[in-house]
């Protein structure tokens, strides 16, 4: 079987030979199976959107190659292989929440009748199907994030990227949205790969956790999360879930000491 | 954008009362200083006519400044429209080429903080002086401007978040541009819209100032206060502001059944 990521031997160096180069990565290497869901874990600056970005297109790596599905980056892209959501919803203000769900549909030329039934199988799985004709000012920050997570979802993209999607939230709407996402994940099968700084975040979550140490952006470790699944409100106080935790933040203070 | 969940709100006659007597208070008020200053102080009626006066001349002369106003008015919306057209064609034409762009925004900023009206007299050789047309191409020049540069800065200022979203559902550059530049772009052309309406009336009156038909507005103005009829002149003045109050006015009711989305649009009764 094909991974769905396989980064090998990446480097990311901006503004090269300029007096503002800096070394973003350097020698990432990593494979990601279908359907895992693996988080980037690390201080801030460490390049962990970079590397996100990279597997998205939106960055071409200075050196290295990114395989996606068998296939390069960009072909990836144009295949639209990529449901992305950002830390801001970035909802379109003039489109109705609806129609955000809608818009890569129309842009990949799908019927009206698809992209409705979708939007609205979308918007019922992050449960906001009462405010379907509202705009986006008139949602609360949580749920404008629902709406950029189920925009993303409505073509079913084989990979979902998520850099720090839930930073603006609260704890408890935080809580409440990662059990959301899990909850999609297990019913779309969708491959996962998602960023955050929160340590009981990335273990809670993941298949496995990417801990990464920054200038320049290296992986320092990775950690595997067995964690019976799915995944609920009692898995965060199984006793393995404090012994991961405990793992992954060692990682990060031997890397935060060198 | 926090916090819990708003929806719009209808204003009640009580919070339009609310909203607009301070403004109709000013109003009176001001008009009431005027005549009594005028009175107290027995200012020169050539200097400054008392408003009860002004009124009066108003009702007098009633169809001669309407038709005027209307004749100015409607080269001030064709001026307008040219405009407006241009100053979009323009921006949506250089927003392929950006490099055609960012070479002309320097010079469209510096003209138009330009006073292009000091143009009137030159267009009124360029064409016909008694058509609409000098005293519109001169308005179309001042709104133009405006109009494109804000258009242009609307279409390039898009997050680059929604830019990076639309490329990562493999958009082709035509839906990039007519489902997020454009609708992005609304607001700022909105803005230079209302500005325009303004800025037109005050560009077609003061065009007529460097002469013209006797049946418009500048004309008349002019011409009045030349011979001292300064009642009259006035009476003309008040149809230009009026003008001004409608056209801009019809600016924003466009723009508020066109972007109801928008920011502006939240707390129309204001709070
Ligand atoms: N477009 C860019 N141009 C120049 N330098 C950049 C650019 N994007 C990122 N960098 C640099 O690359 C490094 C890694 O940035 P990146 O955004 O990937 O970090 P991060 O791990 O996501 O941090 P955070 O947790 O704060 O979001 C930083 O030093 C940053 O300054
Ligand atoms: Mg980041």
């Amino acid at each position: 079987m094909t991974s769905a990521v396989a980064i090998a031997a990446v480097d990311k160096v901006f503004n090269p030979g300029s007096t503002d180069q800096v070394e973003a990565l350097r020698g990432i290497d990593l494979t990601v199976a279908p359907g895992e869901f693996i988080s980037l874990l690390g201080p801030s600056g460490c390049g962990k959107s970079t590397l996100l970005r990279i597997v998205g297109d939106l960055v071409t790596p200075t050196t290295g190659t990114v395989a996606v599905n068998g296939k390069t980056a960009p072909q990836a892209r144009k295949d639209r292989d990529y449901g992305i959501v950002f830390q801001q919803a970035t909802l379109y203000e003039w489109r109705t929440v609806v129609r955000n769900v809608e818009l890569p549909l129309e842009v990949m030329g799908r019927g009206k009748e698809e992209r409705e039934q979708r939007a609205r199988a979308m918007l019922d799985l992050v449960q906001l199907t009462e405010f379907a004709a509202h705009f986006p000012y008139q949602l609360s920050g949580g749920m404008q994030q629902r709406v950029a997570i189920a925009r993303a979802l409505s073509f079913e993209p084989s990979i979902l990227l998520m850099d720090e999607p839930f930073g603006a939230l609260d704890e408890m709407t935080r809580e409440r949205m990662q059990a959301e996402v899990l909850r999609i994940w297990a019913q779309t099968g969708t491959t996962v790969v998602f960023v955050t700084h929160s340590i009981p975040e990335a273990v809670f979550l993941s298949s496995r956790v990417v801990v990464m140490s920054a200038r320049p952006g290296r992986i320092a470790g990775i950690v595997d999360i067995d964690l019976p699944q799915p995944r609920d409100e009692v898995t965060r106080e199984h006793p393995r879930f404090y012994e991961k935790l405990t793992e992954v933040r060692e990682i990060l203070r031997s890397v935060d000491r060198s | 954008m926090t916090g819990a969940v708003t929806t719009r709100r209808m204003p009640s006659v009580g919070t339009a009362v609310r909203h607009y007597l301070p403004a109709g208070l000013i109003f009176i008020g001001g008009i009431a200083l005027w005549e009594t200053v005028v009175v107290v102080f027995d200012i020169e009626r050539f200097l400054l006519p008392q408003p009860s006066r002004i009124a009066r001349v108003f009702v007098d002369e009633f169809g001669v400044v309407v038709s005027a106003g209307w004749l100015t008015m409607r080269k001030a919306m064709f001026g307008f429209a040219i405009g407006a057209i241009a100053g979009i064609s323009m921006a949506l034409l250089t927003s392929r080429w950006p490099l055609i762009r960012d070479g002309m925004m320097p010079f469209a900023v510096a003209v138009n903080s330009t006073p292009i009206i000091a143009l009137a007299p030159i267009m009124n050789n360029w064409f016909p002086i008694t058509s609409i047309w000098p005293g519109a191409m001169v308005v179309a020049l001042v709104v133009f401007f405006p109009v494109m540069i804000n258009a242009v800065r609307g279409l390039s200022e898009v997050p680059a978040g929604s830019l990076e979203l639309m490329d990562s559902y493999g958009a082709a550059p035509r839906d990039v541009l007519f489902k997020v530049r454009i609708p992005h772009s609304l607001p700022y052309v909105f803005s230079a819209f209302k500005v325009g309406t303004t800025l037109s009336i005050i560009a077609a009156v003061v065009s007529e100032y460097f002469g013209g038909s006797r049946e418009n507005l500048g004309v008349y103005i002019s011409q009045q206060a030349a011979l001292f009829h300064f009642a009259e002149a006035w009476a003309a003045i008040l149809v230009a502001s009026f003008s001004g109050i409608v056209f801009y006015l019809a600016v924003v009711m466009v723009e508020r059944a066109v972007m109801p989305w928008h920011a502006s649009m939240r707390n129309v009764a204001g709070t």
